[in-house]
This record gives structure tokens, C-alpha cells and sequence, in this order.
């Protein structure tokens, strides 16, 4: 028994027979691949090659289908949800929506948001952000920032074009983050609500449901198996949902 | 070419021949991915077929630091990989430059940690932070078309990295006991 | 124990009919208390102390004395009743305010019982040394590296053990990081003569000068001296065919280490006698970032994780605290949690098979490979934004609606994905250049595969059918007809081949649960107290602001507990040991990364081979440096 010496042991050991483990119920040996005569031939490498020059015909033939995205010239049509550079909202009259409430500093967890909060002269706001900073180094976008803004007045764009060259640059203040908003917007990125989603949306509500209602009605009538047969606990009546989880 | 410049006396060679030089050095950065975690994975998309960087003439993806003249550092350093990256660095020959790319490299990102080191600029000059986490292909590829340009811009390069090697010497290690946070 | 929930909200007890928790439930009603008493009827009554099933735990727990430790293992392992073959995880525990302060929990599993326990053994801190345990290297193989990284993370001392020296933070490190005095900022400068001294095993016989007999040698484990990188790894008296024999060193910056190992290797001639590897290149402090954010900001943390196939240490994360707070996940979140969690999968085989078809000289098959990801990459942006580092999940469900176009991508996925694998599969499965270099290179049988610790596609390719999905079902695994490949050689040809049949049964499931339809319903939970409120309601009502704000400044509030839960990650069983003290941050959480104990082979598995089998079993194994090290 390998058992090391123990400081203070409080009392002798029972002597434990070493027992031979019992067999195992998996393998102790290795059974590696066996090469049948044609591999040893290198017959399937024709095989191979083909695979490698049907690409590069079609490649040559269509160079439409190439996958390669010219990048500087042409770009990658990102969703709208992308997490880009951030972007301070404004209020109609220009001024910034931030109420210094200090949430997004809270959430963030690289602790990249320096707010300083000042007194608005408008009542109904109270505070508004003196000094508005973002890390952009630091940053390591999350998202968690727009979650946490209760005034949608921190979005994100879906701007990727970001390099620095010296550390000063790269804390960015509220005359940064307002600027994105004055471009158009195909370029907003992550926020809380998608307005242009809301119809598309509202479809694949319905058809969430009406999926399952096309299954369950299937499956009341016999001889018509539409769910499939593994999915052998089937949504409970009631709920229009395949089996939950196991809590 | 400051010899030559000194022996000639004109000043039209060393310009047209710098010119000669940034012209040939922006079309082909040979880059060392020095790449340790998921901007390393970024990095490979950004070499695979769909954002090919072989379009900026950075395809001689080159492991030796003898053979590259631009340092990629993608993905977080820790102490314990401080010296290997300095030791690298070291090792290339100028004229040099070194993108940081993702949030761990520049600024050591949300690790405020016991272990790793809050930005690469702790032991080695940056020329180009790219943000992000990691950044995507073409925020990469955007900081490689940035660093270009910076290559036209610095006329002093080859005095630069002699510069700051003399820096690096005056100035002491940097106290990592207690980073700001 | 801090963690003694008496709270309602506690998840399962182990007697429960909750089918995740079968295994335990199969073991006796009676619960924890009468299970394996042949075990422990073998031991001096008060050594062994079963935590009642009713404290509320998710698995049977054992408190032990760590005398009986060492014996204890082996009979939990060889007893026929018992047969913990598997040591899953060691995780070490700092409790400063007890009297016995720190704690060492082993979680064992067993495979062919599909049973798991607990062992938790207290250890005092003393005055004058560090608290000492008895190392498991003996009974476990996997205990090796596992013990290295609590001794370097709390300072407990293992005696026995092979090479107890730091393995994640470097040499010039001084405390213990994961000690709850420790502050999470203090840094140490590593110097040039603090760097790490290579532990090599060298074969017995080997220092004699008998270096021809060592492939007959090869099994008997010997202690080798301590030995730098250079010509002196091996003594003076050894130096009759120096010529042939030499320490080679590889890394951390080189393209065959994948940036972030280091491998020293003694060569004879061209073969590997004898081997260290050094991690910790990438050790970015996880755990102790864990306990300084709260629940709901550590799951940035746990998609940089395995950064392969973030969406699943997400789903894995999220289920485990959903589980603490007794909630679950809506079925439309669940739904699409595990649709995107095989996608990811299916990325990660992506990863792996094309970055080791590359160490082969493969390039064209990495092209291949990445087209999928790529198309992936673009399913995963448009439901939440980013492509590598998706933080989609929340506890409790996901950050946001799905995509209205979900369902149409998923399909065209479903379209894309199959013929670049076949192209692969057409390149590389019956060629016999590839064949020549993998096959048989770094075998190793199911038996021992187990004692080493493994789980996931590499495990399954030495034989053994283990996938937590199969054995522990959760999300929808159970509903869904799939298979778990397994093939027998053990070796890098069926690591690699694997990974493709399973990127099949992957897509099978994907296209089941799109058949079966989108299930109705929120995304995500509706309790204010775990999700933030609907952004509508949180700017118009009251209440809800209320809530929103309560939830972000002051986090989710997590009842007291503690738990360990499995998910089969891309590289095997990915499990989090999540310990709440009822505050909004985590009091520990310590992560069993899948290829942890699988790279603790690695020297093992190369020991023999030539430096090009090294090479390219490394890349067969898939090893992620951000769960290996964290």
C-alpha cells in the first residue's frame, strides 16, 4: 500500500488486502486500424486528388462562387446584432440620453466605464454625465452595458474598425461615442430592441406554435407518425412545448 | 543609407530609396503570430479562405522571428509568458513593428489578475492596438491596413527602434508589484 | 461546511426521481448513508462520514479523514460494489474562518456503474507547515496533475507525489493565488533563473547507461533526478553514447506546441525516452475572477474558456447555477441551447481535425474545415452579435430572442456543413500517407485511458462508450434518437476519425429538433429576481425598473449550496463545481476542463514515439489552452 506517512495519525490502519481490480468492462488493449490492400497501393489517394481539383476547376470556371471577401472594398454583411464600437444616444435636441445612473459601470465586468456625473439644469432629468469614458482596450464587448442601461442610451454599432496607435486614443469620451450616431442606421449594432425584427418576429412566433400544433394533431391522429419516434415523450398537453428539461 | 547619404551629399537618393523600402515593406508584412488564446483562433480565420490576408501580401505566415518583420500578439500574456515574448522580440531584426491585437494583449482586458500582465506595452514598444475580444477578421485586417500607413508616416523608423531600445535600457523594469486598477 | 442549504430552492437530493440524478437515486432510497457500507465498513468507524442525503446535495458526499484517504481510494476503486475508476476532478476549498481550513473534494465517477461520489477531506492549516494530504497518484493517474494544481493554488503538500512542484503560475511566484487572503492583483515578476526545472522519468535501468533496453523498460515508472533543459539533464557517470542522446526543448512559442505548452524531451537518437511538459503559458486566473464578479459576469469569463466552442461552457455554466437557484430554463431557450451547443461542437471537431491535419502537412484539409466554422460563425453572430465570444446564454435562459431567421440558417447549415467533411473524409481517411503517420501513433487502451482521467471523443475512440449526454441526459439529448461513436485503436487516426463521425451524429440531432419545430414561450425565465425584466416594462413600469436596477447593482442572489454538474463539452465531460455562500458572488468555482488530464498523458503518450509523433498527437488530442489552464 503506497501510502505516505502522516503527520499525527491518529490511530493504526486496518491492513487492506491489495485486491486485484476487477476486469474491466472496456478495453486494455488497442486494435489500430488495418490498411486494406488498396490503401497500401495508395490507390484512394485518386480519390483525393479529384476532390482537390473539382475545387480548384470551379474556383477557376466561377469565380463568383469564391468565398473570399475582398475586405477593404467589400464587407461581410454582419447581422444587426453585431457588438461593435459603442454609441451614446442623444435626445432629440442633440444632448446626450445618459442619466448617470451609473448602471453600465456596475455591470461591466472589465470595469471599463468611467462616469462622472453632474446636476442637469432640467429638472425632470436631474443628472447627466460630465465625463463619459469607454476603455476601448479594456473592453472587451459584452454587451452587458446595453442590458444593463435602463434609458437605451448606450447602444453598440456595428462598426469593427477600430485600431489605435498610442494609448491616449483609446479612451474615448462622450464627443466619440455621440459621433456614430449621426451615421445612418444600417449602422447600429447590439441594442434592446430590433424594430425591424418586430414583423419577421411576430412570423416566427406564430409558427413556433403552429409547428407544434401541426405535431400534436398528427400525433391524435392515428397512423400518422409526424413527431419523430424518439421524441417518444411528446410535448405535454397543455403546453405547447416539447419536453422541458429535467430540472 | 545614412552612409550614403553622408558620402554623397545629395539628399534624393536615401528619399527615393526609403521610398523604394516602405513601398516594398507595406506589401509584404511578414508576420510572426505570436498567438496564445482565442485571437490566435481569429487569427487563423483571418488566414483561411474567406478573409485570406495573402491579399495584402501577409500570407509567409513565418514562426521564426528572424524571418518576420511584424509581431502579431494575439491572445493574453501572462507573466510567465512575459520573457518568451520579450526574448522574441528581441530576436527580430529591424526594422520591426508589433500589432496588438484583442483586449487581452493591449490592456490585459477584464483580467485584472494575479497572473497576467496588463498589457504587452509592459515590456515591449506597440505600434498599432487593434480592440476587441477577440477582434474580428477585418478589425485585424484594418489594423494591418492602419500599421501601413504608419509605415509611410514614419520616416524615422530605423532611428525609432534605436530609440527605443535606448529607452528600454535607461528606464527600469516596470514595477509590476501593484498594477492600478 | 458553509454550504448547508436548508432553503426550499436547493436543487435535487440525491433520492429524488429527478432522472439526471438516477444514478444516485438507483444506489438506495435510503440515500447517502447506506451506500457502499461494504466500503466502508472496512474503516475505522468516524473516518468516513456520510453527509445525509436530506443536507440537500446533488451527489452522495463523503467527508473523510485524510488518513484513510490513500486506502480509501483504492478500495472506492477496486471494490467490485464501488469501481470509481475515474478520478474527475481534485478542487481545493479555503474556508479561513474554520478551524480545519482548507478542503480537498475528489469527485470520482464511475463508468460502468455510471455512479458518482464525493470525497471531501478537511485538512488543517498548522503553523509550521503546509497542510499535508496523502497523494492518489498511485490509485489514479489523473490525480497527478490535478494534485499539482491545488498544491499551487492553496499550498496543500501531497506526499507521495511524483513531482509536487507549481503548474499553472510560475516559479517565482510566492503565496498561493486561490487562498482567500490572497489579494486577486498581486503580481510577481518571473526571472530568467526562476524558470521551470524539468522532471523527467526516466526509465529504470536508463542512468546505468543501459540505453538500448529502453523500449523493454519503457513501463517500470522510475524517479529520475531533476535536470535542467541543458546537458546536464543526465549525470556524469551516463555519458557513454552522449552522441546519440540529447534534451531537446520545444516551445512555448512554436507553431507544434499551438503557443502556449512547452515540451522538454530527452531524445536517444530520434526516439523520446523521456519527457516534462510545462503549462501555464496561458493561466489567466479564471477561479479567482470567478470570485470577484458576480453570477451573472462570469459568463464573459466562461466563453474564453474553450474558445473553440464558447456556447457550451455557457450552457454548462448557466445550467449549473440554474440548477443552485432551482429554476429552469424556458423550452425554447433549452431548445436552442442545445441546437447551437452541437454547432459548436461540430466547430470544434472543425478546429481540431483541421489544426492536426495541418501539424500532418495537411494544409488544403484546413481550408476545408474552416468553411464550416465559418458559416457557424455566422449562425452564432446573428443571435448574439459576436462570433468567437458569444456570451448568448444568461442564467436562466438566453440574452436575447433568437433570430427571426433562425430556423432558415440552422437549415442551410444543415446543407453546408456535410460536403466539406466528406471532402475531408475523401482526402485523409483512406490515405495512406496520413494513415502511415497516425495510425498507431500514441495508442492507448481504454483501461488506461480511464485511470488517466479521460472523457469525451478521445476516450470514445479507446473504446469506451462514455458521453455524459448518453449517461447523465439533460436539454434534449433524451428525446432525440443519436448514437455515440466508439472505435477501439486508441490512437491519433481514431481521435481524428471520431471527430467526424461525430460531427454526423451532431447534425443529426440539429436536424431532429428543427423537425420537431420551435418551441412558443419566452427566452428566458420570468422572475425578476434572476433575468432582467423586458425592456418595455423596465421603462414604463415601476416595478419593474425597480427590480432592474436591484438585479444589476446588487447581482443574483444565489442560495447557499453547492454543486457539481457534467456537460459533455466538445473534448468530454465538462463539469463546474460551483460552492455559493448566499451572496452575489460566487464563493469558489472551480471548472473540470475536459482536456486537462487529457494533456497530463501527453509525456506519457509520446514516450517512445519520434518528435514528429509528438507533434502530431498533440494536435489529435485537442488540447484548448483556455480550459487547460484557465
Amino acid at each position: 500500500m503506497n501510502t505516505a506517512p502522516m503527520p499525527q495519525a491518529p490511530q493504526a490502519l486496518p491492513a487492506i488486502p491489495a485486491a486485484e481490480p476487477p476486469p474491466a468492462p472496456y478495453p486494455t488493449t488497442t486494435r489500430p486500424y488495418r490498411q486494406s490492400m488498396a490503401e497500401r497501393l495508395y490507390l484512394p489517394l485518386v480519390g483525393g486528388l479529384m476532390v482537390t481539383l473539382r475545387h480548384f476547376l470551379l474556383n477557376l470556371f466561377h469565380p463568383g462562387r469564391m468565398l473570399t471577401i475582398e475586405y477593404p472594398e467589400e464587407r461581410r454583411s454582419y447581422s444587426h446584432r453585431f457588438r461593435g464600437h459603442h454609441i451614446l444616444t442623444t435626445r432629440p435636441d442633440g444632448s446626450v440620453r445618459c442619466v448617470a445612473c451609473y448602471l453600465c459601470a456596475q455591470a461591466c465586468p472589465a470595469e471599463c466605464i468611467h462616469i462622472e456625473a453632474a446636476e442637469h439644469p432640467d429638472v425632470n432629468i436631474e443628472k447627466y454625465p460630465v465625463v463619459y469614458e469607454i476603455d476601448m482596450l479594456r473592453c472587451v464587448f459584452c454587451g452587458y452595458c446595453v442590458d444593463a442601461c435602463p434609458e437605451e442610451a448606450i447602444i453598440m454599432s456595428n462598426n469593427y474598425d477600430m485600431a489605435y496607435f498610442n494609448r491616449d486614443q483609446t479612451i474615448v469620451g462622450k464627443a466619440d461615442l455621440m459621433k456614430p450616431y449621426t451615421f445612418d442606421d444600417g449602422q447600429l449594432g447590439y441594442r434592446p430592441r430590433y424594430p425591424e425584427e418586430e414583423a419577421e418576429r411576430a412570423k416566427m412566433r406564430r409558427e413556433a406554435f403552429s409547428l407544434v400544433e401541426a405535431a400534436r394533431r398528427a400525433r391524435q391522429e392515428p397512423g400518422v407518425p409526424a413527431v419523430p419516434a424518439a421524441a417518444s415523450a411528446p410535448p405535454a398537453a397543455g403546453s405547447p412545448a416539447p419536453p422541458a428539461p429535467p430540472p | 543609407m545614412k552612409a550614403v547619404t553622408a558620402t554623397t551629399g545629395e539628399s534624393w537618393i536615401t528619399t527615393t530609396f526609403e521610398k523604394l523600402e516602405d513601398w516594398s515593406q507595406r506589401f509584404s508584412f511578414w508576420p510572426f503570430p505570436f498567438g496564445t488564446a482565442c485571437c490566435a483562433i481569429e487569427f487563423m480565420s483571418t488566414v483561411s479562405s474567406h478573409y485570406d490576408l495573402a491579399r495584402f501580401g501577409s500570407e509567409v505566415v513565418r514562426f521564426s522571428p528572424r524571418q518576420s518583420d511584424v509581431l502579431l500578439v494575439a491572445g493574453t500574456i501572462n507573466d510567465k509568458m512575459a520573457p518568451v515574448l520579450k526574448k522574441i522580440y528581441d530576436q527580430m531584426a529591424d526594422p520591426k513593428w508589433v500589432i496588438s491585437m484583442g483586449a487581452c494583449a493591449c490592456s490585459g482586458g477584464f483580467y485584472r489578475a494575479y497572473h497576467v500582465m496588463q498589457g504587452i506595452d509592459e515590456v515591449i514598444p506597440v505600434d498599432v492596438y487593434v480592440p476587441g475580444c477577440p477582434p474580428t477578421p477585418e478589425g485585424l485586417m484594418y489594423g494591418i491596413l492602419q500599421l501601413r500607413e504608419k509605415v509611410v508616416r514614419d520616416r524615422e523608423r530605423l532611428g525609432r527602434a534605436a530609440d527605443a531600445r535606448a529607452k528600454e535600457r535607461s528606464s527600469e523594469q516596470p514595477d509590476l508589484g501593484a498594477p492600478e486598477i | 461546511m458553509p454550504p448547508t442549504p436548508t432553503t426550499p430552492t436547493t436543487p435535487a437530493t440525491p433520492a429524488t426521481a429527478d432522472p439526471t440524478a438516477a444514478p444516485y437515486a438507483a444506489s438506495g432510497a435510503a440515500g447517502a448513508v447506506a451506500l457502499y457500507e461494504g466500503v466502508r465498513s472496512k474503516f475505522p468507524a468516524g473516518s468516513i462520514t456520510p453527509v445525509p442525503a436530506d443536507a440537500g446535495l446533488d451527489q452522495p458526499t463523503w467527508i473523510v479523514q485524510r488518513e484513510v484517504l490513500a486506502d480509501l481510494a483504492r478500495e472506492l476503486r477496486d471494490n467490485r460494489e464501488t469501481r470509481f475508476d475515474l478520478l474527475m476532478d481534485v478542487a481545493g476549498v479555503d474556508f479561513p474562518d474554520r478551524s480545519e481550513r482548507f478542503e480537498a473534494v475528489y469527485h470520482l465517477y464511475s463508468v460502468p456503474r455510471n455512479a458518482r461520489l464525493r470525497l471531501k477531506v478537511p485538512v488543517a492549516e498548522s503553523a509550521e507547515s503546509d497542510p499535508v494530504l496523502p497523494s492518489l497518484v498511485p490509485v489514479w493517474n489523473a490525480a497527478n496533475w490535478a494534485e499539482r494544481e491545488v498544491f499551487d493554488m492553496f499550498g496543500l503538500r501531497f506526499t507521495g507525489h511524483p513531482n509536487l512542484s507549481r503548474l499553472l503560475c510560475h516559479e517565482a511566484f510566492q503565496g498561493h493565488a486561490l487562498r482567500k487572503d490572497y489579494d486577486s492583483a498581486r503580481r510577481w515578476i518571473l526571472t530568467e533563473d526562476k524558470i521551470y526545472k524539468p522532471h523527467f522519468d526516466l526509465p529504470a535501468g536508463y542512468l546505468a547507461g543501459q540505453g538500448g533496453q529502453v523500449q523493454a523498460a519503457a513501463s517500470t515508472e522510475a524517479q529520475g533526478t531533476p535536470a535542467t533543459p541543458e546537458t546536464s539533464a543526465l549525470p556524469e557517470n551516463a555519458d557513454d553514447d552522449l552522441f546519440e542522446r540529447m534534451t531537446i526543448n520545444i516551445g512555448p512559442s512554436h507553431p507544434a506546441m499551438h503557443g502556449t505548452f512547452r515540451l522538454m524531451a530527452v531524445l536517444d537518437g530520434e526516439t523520446i525516452i523521456a519527457s516534462d511538459m510545462e503549462i501555464g503559458y496561458l493561466h489567466r486566473c479564471f477561479e479567482k475572477m470567478c470570485e470577484t464578479h458576480t453570477w451573472q459576469q462570469v459568463i464573459p469569463y466562461t466563453d474564453r474558456l474553450n474558445y473553440c466552442s464558447s456556447f457550451i461552457n455557457n450552457v454548462a455554466y448557466c445550467r449549473t447555477v440554474e440548477r443552485l437557484l432551482g429554476i429552469e430554463a424556458p423550452p425554447r431557450a433549452v431548445w436552442a441551447r442545445t441546437i447551437l451547443s452541437e454547432f459548436s461542437r461540430i466547430m470544434d471537431h472543425c478546429v481540431c481535425n483541421g489544426t492536426t491535419l495541418v501539424d500532418a502537412g495537411g494544409l488544403t484539409n484546413f481550408w476545408y474545415m474552416f468553411q464550416p466554422r465559418e458559416e457557424i460563425y455566422g449562425l452564432l453572430e446573428s443571435c448574439c452579435g459576436a462570433r468567437l465570444t458569444v456570451s448568448y446564454c444568461r442564467i436562466g435562459g438566453l440574452s436575447q430572442e433568437l433570430p427571426p431567421d433562425f430556423m432558415a440558417r440552422c437549415r442551410r447549415l444543415l446543407e453546408i456543413i456535410p460536403p466539406f467533411v466528406t471532402d475531408v473524409e475523401k482526402l485523409c481517411d483512406h490515405n495512406r500517407i496520413w494513415l502511415d503517420r497516425a495510425v498507431g501513433v500514441a495508442a492507448i487502451s481504454g483501461a488506461e485511458a480511464v485511470n488517466w482521467g479521460w472523457t469525451g471523443p478521445c476516450l470514445r475512440a479507446s473504446g469506451v462508450p462514455f458521453d455524459v449526454r448518453r449517461a447523465q441526459p439533460y436539454d434534449l439529448y433524451d428525446t432525440v434518437e443519436w448514437d455515440v461513436p466508439v472505435l477501439y485503436g486508441g490512437d491519433v487516426y481514431d481521435r481524428y476519425r471520431i471527430r467526424n463521425l461525430e460531427i454526423r451524429q451532431s447534425l443529426r440531432i440539429i436536424r431532429q429538433l428543427l423537425d420537431r419545430g420551435m418551441p412558443g414561450g419566452g427566452f428566458i425565465v420570468d422572475d425578476p429576481h434572476v433575468a432582467l425584466p423586458p425592456k418595455e416594462k423596465a421603462y414604463n413600469e415601476m416595478e419593474a425598473m425597480i427590480y432592474h436596477f436591484k438585479l444589476i447593482m446588487d447581482g443574483i442572489q444565489v442560495p447557499e449550496g453547492e454543486l457539481y454538474l457534467p456537460t459533455e463539452g466538445a473534448n468530454g465531460e465538462l463539469g463546474f463545481y460551483v460552492l455559493s455562500d448566499g451572496t452575489a458572488k460566487p464563493y469558489r468555482i472551480k471548472v473540470r476542463p475536459p482536456c486537462f488530464p487529457i494533456m497530463s498523458t501527453f509525456t506519457k503518450l509520446i514516450r517512445g514515439g519520434s518528435v514528429s509523433d509528438a507533434v502530431i498527437s498533440l494536435g489529435g488530442l485537442n488540447v484548448v489552452a483556455g480550459e487547460l489552464e484557465r
